[in-house]
């Protein structure tokens, strides 16, 4: 067999895979958000009503609205965060391996199931905790309340998500040259000063990656959504994913939902892209 | 262990995975295995026990009990897979209608089920289908009150006597707030459960051809629904300090244990009240939202119907276990276990915590639930909980309004 | 390495591990408590040690059932993800120079930006058409899923692969597929590694795919399982909590016993 046949062998098992099962229902979700379809019986095609529709859906709209809330706030908390805990996990301090493994933790755990821990915890702790305290907005469950109900969410998402991100940046800490540090000492710049002009451009790619990665998975939020607040109190905290799975199916909204997808993936390109420009001017910069 | 074999291993594994799924539902043996889709997690203990009684009788036939949270979003996922459960114990709302226009259910018009229930019963259900289906999609098995609970002993404590109407409820509740009681415990973290007081309140103020006319664009629920959401932050008043905190499950328990002395929900709340706490003693009335005594009615609906999908490949088998149900025997320890009522012709519910409210199902003073009659997309209990919250009552009837338009044309 | 240990850092980092294992600490007493001891401090121990939680919870949800689902599907997912996604990504690593291999590979890369619910509903339809709803159908489901990621992380491993070794193959009479098996494959080990811990950890852990592509409820996986059980563990936390902690646990006991590996792993992939 010739070689280049036998490259294209190697290809077709994971492209087959991925059309029939990623492209092709890609553009059938396209196509469908020009129908009626309901994901059963009859339908036409109605042209761009769905998606003249979804700008005028006060529901689509406030779930838009708490995603990109959340997923901003989670995302810098996130990596603020992590990059903390791994310049941290980074010097030299005592049982440097068990820490990091600490740290790490969370990331191998169910989103589902650590929410319904968070859950438990926010309902029927964290309310005696605030009432102890004599705290009015922690007496009640936050999660009940819908200006408070996001944080929660944050919270969790947090909890769970700063552990790889964290094992990301201490990733790209090791690739920083300690003799770099040693010429800085010699020249007597505070640890403050080391940071931000040695450390933090050499790290800087691993920053970009970090934040557009962390925003991608916070928009596309959902686990953490059903563990905690299943979308409420009201509206409050339902995300596009969730809004896009009842209303496609309990509200029998498919060729509608699916127009409210296309309209999601284009703000997740949108928003990628401007994020890797923008950072990566700032990497050049330095 | 060489790589090759670790990969083997798995593959294997998903052969024989495969081909037990290929295999379908019939056993060489003529076994047939039927799926009972149910939407209640409160019937789960029943069903299982009167599916083992049923498979003894019926040694040929077994049934596989599914029943998952947020049960309609996965009935309407298994419907646009063309994957409809043989069985269906579903409540008879409007998911029921539409899916009955949609003609996935048997028509039991032939069958001899039918003749075993109420027939009012399934004059309810046909409307909810709406007239231009003709036919008979399912069969009505429990019906439901939604009533106010009230903790016995509490209410004698206070001396308190059964309102009749709004004003003497409002009174009531008073009482109880003076005496330092929690009046009414609301569990309104979980959406659904506003539906409940939003159902009894507009169950006695609502004209009942509400929905019908919306449809036809000659109503609105800011003109109508004007004094239910008035009624409704009334109540609010008489809640705990964190209303939309606390669940229904933590909700049961909290009044099982003497958390309020009234508790707005359905009937199949009290086996779960039951269950935190055996000795509570318990009564209901149907909450009299209206001024005028004799205006007041108690809000039931067709709680449980039973139906068969239109493509179950085992119709006999299917129809074997709607006689099963139906059979006195069967329909009485239903009810008795699920605290329910029975649309079966002859079976009564004669547990004493109905005595309360024993006389509207005598005297046919009965209403609907108005909510069955909205569409199901508008997720209206939503909408309800941010009403409650944010108490703006216009902007809260417009977007209702709008939801259900909206609804309409997607 | 000549600078003290920094116990500023150490004993900031230890305080901090408090908010991490706080809420593991909670699980495990709850889950051993009763529901009397609920109604007291909620943060002391458990009275008894015992096991009865544990032992009602694998009887009501069925966990043997639902495990046996979970490793199921990570097993085979693992399986397709190392076998074929290291395949395509050496081809596209080896003729990066030629248009239709550097389209392929942005095309796969593209999906990492496609967002899951765009393919969820018609998924929904097209998985059930063909008999696909159930785990061998959710194994080449989360194959797919993954795919982005890990050709980017093997291309780029391969990458660093010198080419050398394969030329002297080829000209001892080695065809690509012997090269690629005997020489290429076994070379990766290190990336095979770090693509098999995270997409184990990611199909052991998912809950939006089960949930919308299982339609039989004995194939629930762990996850699914703790969802759907919520309202059967009603307000029975000390049962819900155990089913979590056991849904959780073979994760936590494969952490503990090559955490090294995982963390170096991850780490790996990440310098790609």
């Amino acid at each position: 067999m010739k070689k280049d046949h036998v490259f294209l062998m190697m290809v077709l098992p994971a492209f087959i895979l991925f059309f029939i099962f990623h492209t092709y229902p890609a553009l059938q979700g396209i196509f469908y958000s020009f129908t009626n379809f309901r994901g059963y019986g009859d339908w036409d095609f109605v042209g761009f009503i769905n998606y003249f529709n979804v700008f005028q859906d006060g529901r689509a709209l406030s779930a838009y609205g708490f995603t990109f809330q959340f997923a901003i706030v989670a995302t810098l908390l996130v990596n603020m965060l992590s990059l903390f805990i791994a310049i941290g996990l980074n010097a030299k301090i005592k049982f440097r391996k068990t820490l990091r493994a600490m740290y790490f933790l969370p990331f191998i755990l169910s989103v589902l199931i650590v929410s319904f821990i968070f859950q438990f915890m926010f309902t029927h702790m964290l309310p005696q905790l605030g009432q102890a305290l004599d705290i009015d907005f922690l007496s009640r469950n936050i999660l009940g309340n819908q200006n408070l109900a996001w944080i929660g969410v944050v919270i969790v998402a947090v909890w769970q998500s700063t552990a790889f991100n964290t094992l990301l940046y201490l990733a790209g800490l090791s690739t920083v040259d300690d003799q770099v540090y040693e010429a800085a000492d010699i020249d007597g710049a505070g640890s403050w000063a080391k940071f931000w002009r040695l450390t933090f451009p050499l790290i800087a790619p691993f920053f970009t990656i970090n934040m557009v990665v962390a925003m991608k998975n916070f928009l596309m939020a959902f686990d953490q959504i059903i563990g905690l607040t299943g979308g409420g109190p009201g509206r409050a905290t339902e995300s596009i994913a969730l809004l896009i799975y009842r209303g496609g199916f309990e509200g029998g909204q498919f060729a509608y939902q699916s127009a409210n997808a296309v309209i999601y993936f284009i703000v997740i390109v949108a928003i990628s892209v401007i994020q890797l420009r923008i950072l990566e001017r700032k990497e050049v910069k330095g | 262990m060489s790589i090759k074999k670790v990969f083997l291993l798995p593959a294997a594994f998903g052969l024989t995975a495969f081909a037990a799924g290929c295999g379908g539902t019939d056993g060489g043996d003529g076994q047939v295995t039927l799926e009972l889709f149910s939407n209640k997690s409160e019937s789960i203990g029943t069903y299982e026990r009167l599916i083992e009684d049923f498979e003894s009788e019926n040694p040929d036939i077994s049934i596989n009990l599914e029943a998952p949270p947020e049960a309609e979003t996965v009935l309407r996922t298994r419907l646009t897979r063309g994957d409809m459960p043989d069985l269906m114990s579903i409540g008879g709302n409007a998911t029921y209608g539409e899916l009955a226009r949609e003609g996935v259910f048997k028509d039991f018009t032939e069958s001899a089920v039918l003749d075993e229930v109420q027939s009012s019963y399934v004059d309810m259900l046909n409307a909810l289908v709406g007239p231009e289906s003709e036919g008979n999609y399912g069969v009505p098995y429990a019906t439901n009150a939604n009533h106010v609970i009230y903790n016995q002993e509490k209410v004698d404590e206070l001396g308190i006597d059964i309102p009749q109407d709004w004003n003497e409820f409002i009174d009531v509740l008073e009482t109880a707030q003076d005496a330092g009681e929690t009046p009414i415990f609301f569990t309104l973290q979980e959406a659904w459960t506003g539906m409940a007081v939003w159902n009894a309140v507009a169950g006695n103020l609502v004209e009942d051809d509400f929905a019908e006319r919306k449809n036809e664009g000659e109503a609105t629920f800011v003109d109508e629904y004007d004094e239910v959401a008035d009624k409704m932050v009334q109540l609010l008043d008489y809640g705990h300090s964190d209303n939309f905190g606390v669940g229904y499950n933590d909700g049961n328990r909290a009044f099982a244990t003497g958390g309020s002395v009234f508790y707005i929900q359905g009937n199949w709340a009290i086996p779960e009240i039951l269950e935190s706490n055996p000795d509570i003693e318990l009564g209901t009335f149907a909450l009299p939202s209206n001024e005028d005594a004799e205006e007041n009615e108690l809000v039931s609906g067709v709680d449980v119907v039973l139906t068969v999908s239109e493509e179950t490949d085992h119709p006999e088998e299917a129809e074997k276990f709607l006689e099963f149900m139906v059979s006195q025997d069967v329909a009485e320890q239903y009810i008795d276990e699920q605290s329910a009522f029975s649309a079966v012709e002859g079976v009564f519910q004669e547990d004493e915590v109905f005595d309360g409210i024993r006389e509207y199902f005598e005297n046919d003073r009965l209403t609907s639930f108005p909510d069955h009659y909205y569409p199901a997309g508008m997720g209206v209990e939503n909408l309800v909980q941010d009403f409650l919250i944010n108490q703006n009552k216009e902007q809260s009837l417009e977007e209702i309004d709008n939801e259900w338009d909206a609804n309409q044309n997607r | 390495m000549s600078s003290k240990v920094n116990w500023k850092a150490t004993i900031l980092l230890i305080l901090g591990t408090v908010f991490i294992l706080f809420p593991l600490y909670l699980t495990i007493t709850i889950a051993f408590k009763t529901p009397q001891e609920m109604t007291g401090n909620l943060l002391a121990l458990p009275e008894t040690w015992t096991f009865d939680n544990f032992f009602r919870a694998i009887e009501v949800t069925n966990f043997f059932n639902a495990l046996g689902n979970s490793v199921f599907v990570t097993v085979f997912t693992v399986a397709i993800v190392v076998l074929t996604h290291s395949m395509v990504a050496y081809a596209i690593a080896r003729n990066m120079h030629k248009k239709f291999y550097k389209f392929l590979y942005f095309y796969f890369i593209s999906a990492m930006f496609i967002p899951f619910p765009i393919i969820m509903l018609p998924l929904v339809l097209q998985t059930s058409a063909w008999g696909m709803d159930n785990l061998v159908g959710l194994g080449f489901l989360n194959g797919v899923m993954h795919l982005a990621f890990n050709v980017f992380i093997y291309v780029g491993y391969v990458k660093t692969l010198p080419v050398e070794l394969e030329e002297a193959a080829h000209i001892d009479g080695a065809g690509t597929w012997k090269v690629f098996w005997k020489i290429i494959f076994p070379m990766m080990m290190p990336m095979h590694a770090t693509v098999a811990i995270l997409t184990a950890l990611a199909a052991w852990n998912d809950f939006m795919l089960p949930l919308v592509i299982l339609s039989d409820s004995s194939m629930y996986t762990l996850p699914l399982v703790q969802y759907a059980f919520q309202g059967q563990f009603s307000t029975d936390y000390n049962l819900a909590f155990a089913s979590y902690l056991m849904a959780m646990l073979p994760m936590i006991v494969l952490y503990i016993f090559v955490q090294k590996w995982i963390i170096g792993g991850v780490m790996r992939g990440s310098l790609k």
